[in-house]
């Protein structure tokens, strides 16, 4: 008596305890980037890091539609100057902006250390005279006006040609000054956020800071529309889906499962009593997962819940065991040694994802191993002190057991089901594995179709192509970049690029500039040959002087630097190409247009700069994948092996291990090929949620086979097999449904999976001879 | 005499950081507008009744010689003495404008359709830019442009327009209304008689100018 009451007191004090650390301490994330792995390789890392948080993360398209391209233009200015001052953003251009006045003054003040056409003959007499008389060209033409201000200062016109070399090659049409599709159907903008794209709050919050400025700015312009896309607005949509959908799916699991039950038996009281080890199991899956990564994310969350789905299979066991005869505990006790080698062979399934080394499966394995041990727990020392005496649930629908009978003669269906299934991974024109990082985003494809369409707009295409320099010092990358450039050009005048953006053309290495400097001739010497230029050159006498000084001083100018730049627009764009990372410099070098990648890599391999990694980013996303996906199939591999070690150990006859193994292995087969025929590539997701089923499936098979001492027990036990299959369909049906893509391969997978294992089960069952 | 057409924002709408582009765009704007009046200049109309804005650019229009001749001298705050230059404005029909330099150096500019390339042998240096790009230049040649064709409204969107004396001996004076482009043109000043322009002065706010005049006779 005592220790009937203690037990449920325990249960109730450790329930309450958990709900309240719930409640307090577990914190959820949504975005997609906590899911992803730390990488392999440094070039991994690398990569990671840029999806994360570099450059290509941060660019944001924008694009205004639906009105007349000279309204589009007006707003697009308007915009544009609103959001540069917002001070949200690194870089917002619309085809407007030069440099700003700022920017403009320091490299006016720094021309002869940025110039790249300082030389030793920059300053003879023969120079001078040639760069005079272009000057008194600029006079004559209509450019005078822009020119004129700088000509005394700058005669050799080294301002506009850093301002030429940096002007950006292949831009978009403009109208109006701004930039336009070719069908001035939209006006277009480019901002580069200052938070990284993958932080989804953050860039919640710009996003919208962006939509509310367009909306005071469009007014009564209500026809106008704001499109914006970028992966920044991605990570916010991908959140937003995440959150929903494990809101859905949990809810929506729960009352399948629940309905399902009552269904099934007709007793609410069975419903409640399963309930006992359901919520412990959710809970302890949610603590731990909180416990070690520090939050849970939504898919984990999601995907936690439709464990219901599975762990109401321990308490269905025990009831459709129980009968009027043996007391609660006793049952429990009988059929604990099968329900433990079920318990242990599907956490071991789940297990084998804690190896992965993908963060996403890890808290996936890690919520269900403990979910499982702990409604499997509960259901033995908790739950038999909770149902009362003589519960014995009956079968809503007992005359069952005829359509199993003819289930068993349907044997041969399995042979020809597998050797269907592996001419169809033979010949299918679907790609068998699914390698694309992107294929974890659950972005719409109508938000994938507009971002496809806006690059293409703005000549931007996916920032893919990316050279990585590392140094020890700022100097040493700025010293590299500069030997890239020099190897670039000629790739760029080949067309294998179209161009590309680097730090040392804007910043060059201090070593650049103290070379140019000493190129600057002596005042002495620059005035000589300043007046022997001159010579029949009609410009006003003394015009040249402040020139004159500004050589002179340039002469001992301090260097300039990166923080020179600082608070600047320049220094904004300059901290995204250059940046310490570690305890190392790094410069991302984005390359636009590549025409040939394989040359590409083969003239960057021919460089012999170990300083200088190429990147391509789909590409080595994709390499990524597959490792992740290798490793995680040996892990399948490993899994299976042990599994199949524990059962020869639990199992007293061996005899048994064909008609519990041969099932299931028949039924991934099949799955496969489903899957495949329904045109879906193989992600390691659903490599990892094979796992999943053989664990499933070893514990139907495990029941199937269980000897039962009466003909009646035999049918009950079947009928709650059904019925414990049946929710893990319905749950994992419902996963499938799901617009997260983990979700969806882990559903859609583990369902069909879960229904061949029954179905093969079932007809591999052995008959029992008849006791009665 | 002052037509005061109606202010049209739209036109010359830019923000003020584009001020570098307006300046570069309105200079241009106002070399290509002289192009476009010059060329109608040559030969005489049908006298009216009275010497209006419109009937000037009727005469204008109604001669469009292909190629004429020109001197073009140029003032500068930074010179002592003005540079003098030689060369010839060209109308290839529907929308080529030329203005080809032929002394001291080669240099050409030319406009055609939405295009505008230059180029210079001094500076080795061959560039085409859009005309899209520049909206301020952009409705600079299509106001001269419908001059071309008589179409005295669009000039009126961009000009403050004043024609004084007589059909024998005129003066018209061109003044942007936009800031913008006050900022970079004082005013164009158009000489001549009949049909016939003389010269043309560009005028620029800090004092600057340039004098083109029409070489009669060299040409045909």
């Amino acid at each position: 008596m005592n220790r009937n009451l203690s037990i449920p007191l325990l249960w109730v004090l450790l329930m309450a305890g958990g709900m309240w650390l719930s409640a307090m301490h577990v914190s959820v994330h949504s975005e997609l980037s906590d899911l992803l792995p730390e990488g392999t390789t440094r070039t991994q890392g690398l990569l990671l890091t840029q999806v994360r948080s570099g450059l290509a993360g941060r660019l944001m398209l924008l694009a205004l539609e639906g009105g007349t391209p000279d309204e589009m233009a007006q707003v697009s200015r308007e915009l544009s100057e609103r959001l540069r001052a917002s001070g949200q953003f690194a870089l917002v251009e619309n085809g407007a902006q030069g440099l700003t006045a700022q920017d403009r003054a320091i490299v006016f003040q720094a021309r002869y250390l940025l110039s790249p056409r300082i030389g030793a003959e920059t300053f003879s007499s023969e120079s001078l005279r040639k760069a005079l008389e272009q000057r008194l060209d600029d006079l004559r033409s209509p450019f005078a006006p822009l020119i004129k201000e700088t000509i005394p200062a700058d005669p050799t016109g080294e301002f506009l040609t850093i301002l030429t070399a940096w002007s950006a090659e292949d831009r978009p049409a403009k109208h109006r000054g701004v930039w336009m599709s070719k069908d001035h159907s939209k006006a277009l903008l480019v901002v580069e956020t200052k938070v990284a794209g993958f932080d989804a709050d953050a860039q919640a919050a710009v996003q919208e800071e962006i939509r509310h400025t367009f909306a005071v700015l469009a007014g009564q312009r209500a026809h106008l529309r704001l499109l914006m896309t970028g992966p920044g607005v991605f990570a916010v949509e991908s959140k937003q889906t995440i959150e929903q959908e494990a809101w859905r799916l949990s809810t929506a699991a729960a009352a399948l499962v629940l309905c399902f039950l009552y269904a099934s038996y007709g007793s609410m009281a069975l419903v409640l009593l399963s309930l006992i080890p359901l919520t412990a199991g959710i809970m302890a899956g949610m603590l731990a997962v909180q416990g070690w990564f520090g939050f849970i994310h939504g898919i984990t969350l999601g995907f936690g819940i439709t464990l219901l789905g599975v762990v109401d299979d321990y308490p269905i066991h025990l009831f459709s065991h129980l009968s009027s005869r043996g007391s609660v505990s006793a049952v429990m006790r009988e059929i604990w040694p099968t329900m433990r080698l079920g318990v242990l062979t599907t956490a071991i399934g789940f297990a084998a994802l804690l190896f992965a080394g993908f963060p996403a499966l890890t808290q996936l394995g890690l919520f269900a191993v403990t979910g499982i041990l702990t409604a499997a727990l509960v259901t033995r020392w908790v739950l038999p002190t909770f149902v009362p005496d003589g519960f014995v649930p009956r079968p809503v629908w007992p005359a069952f057991h005829g359509e199993l009978e003819r289930l068993t003669r349907m044997k041969p269906v399995i042979p020809a089901a597998i050797v269907l299934a592996c001419s169809t991974l033979l010949w299918s024109h679907t790609p068998l594995w699914q390698t694309d990082l992107a294929s974890l985003s659950p972005v719409s494809e109508a938000k994938k179709q507009l971002d496809r369409q806006l690059r293409a707009e703005m000549g931007a295409p996916d920032v893919r192509d990316l050279l990585v320099i590392e140094g020890q010092t700022e100097e040493d990358v700025l010293q590299y970049a500069e030997v890239v450039d020099a190897n670039l050009r000629p790739l760029r005048t080949s067309g294998t690029i179209a161009g590309y953006d680097l730090i040392s053309n804007a910043l060059p290495s201090r070593r650049t500039q103290q070379n140019r400097q000493s190129h600057l001739p002596e005042r002495s010497v620059l005035m000589r040959n300043l007046d022997h230029a001159l010579t029949g050159l009609h410009f006003s006498p003394g015009l040249f002087t402040p020139f004159v000084a500004a050589v002179e001083s340039a002469r001992t100018q301090p260097p300039l630097q990166r923080t020179t730049f600082e608070g600047t627009a320049l220094g904004a764009r300059m901290n995204s190409l250059l940046f310490e990372q570690g305890r190392s410099w790094m410069a991302v070098v984005p390359l636009r247009g590549v025409a040939d990648r394989e040359q590409l890599a083969a003239g960057v391999r021919n460089w012999n700069m170990p300083a200088v990694t190429y990147l391509d980013l789909k590409e080595e996303s994709n390499r990524l994948m597959t490792a992740y996906r290798n490793r995680t199939s040996v892990i399948v591999v490993c899994g299976l092996f042990v599994i199949g070690v524990v059962l020869t150990i639990g199992q007293t006859s061996g005899s048994l291990l064909g008609p519990i193994l041969f099932p299931i292995m028949s039924a991934l087969a099949v799955v496969a090929a489903v899957l495949n025929l329904s045109g879906e590539s193989l992600s390691l997701f659903h490599i990892a949620s094979f796992l999943l089923v053989i664990g499933l499936g070893l514990d139907y098979a495990l029941f199937f086979n269980r000897l039962e001492g009466s003909e009646e027990g035999r049918l009950r036990t079947l009928y709650g097999l059904l019925v414990c299959s049946t929710t893990t369909i319905l749950v994992f049906g419902l996963l499938a449904t799901s617009s997260i893509p983990v979700l969806h391969a882990i559903g859609i997978t583990a369902a069909l999976g879960s229904f061949c294992c029954l179905l093969f089960a079932g007809m591999m069952a052995k008959k029992v001879p008849d006791v009665s | 005499m002052t037509s005061g057409a109606p202010r049209t924002d739209r036109l010359l709408s830019h923000g003020r950081d584009s001020g570098l582009t307006g300046r570069r765009a309105l200079r241009w704007g106002s070399g290509c507008g002289c192009v476009v009046v010059l060329l109608g200049s040559l030969g005489h109309a049908a006298a009216p009744s009275q010497w209006t804005v419109e009937v000037l650019m009727g005469l204008l229009k109604a001669q469009r010689e292909h190629s004429v001749p020109f001197q073009e001298a140029t003032y500068s705050s930074l010179l002592t003495k003005p540079l003098i230059a030689h060369g010839v404005l060209k109308f290839v029909p529907p929308d080529r404008l030329e203005k080809l330099i032929t002394a001291p150096s080669h240099e050409q500019y030319v406009v055609e359709g939405n295009r505008v390339t230059f180029e210079s042998e001094r500076k080795g240096v061959k560039r085409t830019i859009s005309l899209e790009e520049y909206p301020a230049l952009r409705s600079f040649v299509e106001a001269f442009r419908s001059s071309l064709n008589g179409d005295v409204v669009q000039l009126y969107q961009v000009y403050e327009v004043t024609l004084e004396g007589s059909r024998e001996e005129w003066t018209l004076l061109l003044r942007p209304r936009e800031p913008s482009g006050k900022s970079v043109v004082d005013y164009i000043l158009f000489t001549g008689s009949e049909g016939r322009v003389a010269t043309i002065a560009i005028r620029a706010p800090d004092g600057d100018r340039s004098v083109m005049t029409i070489l009669r006779g060299a040409g045909r």
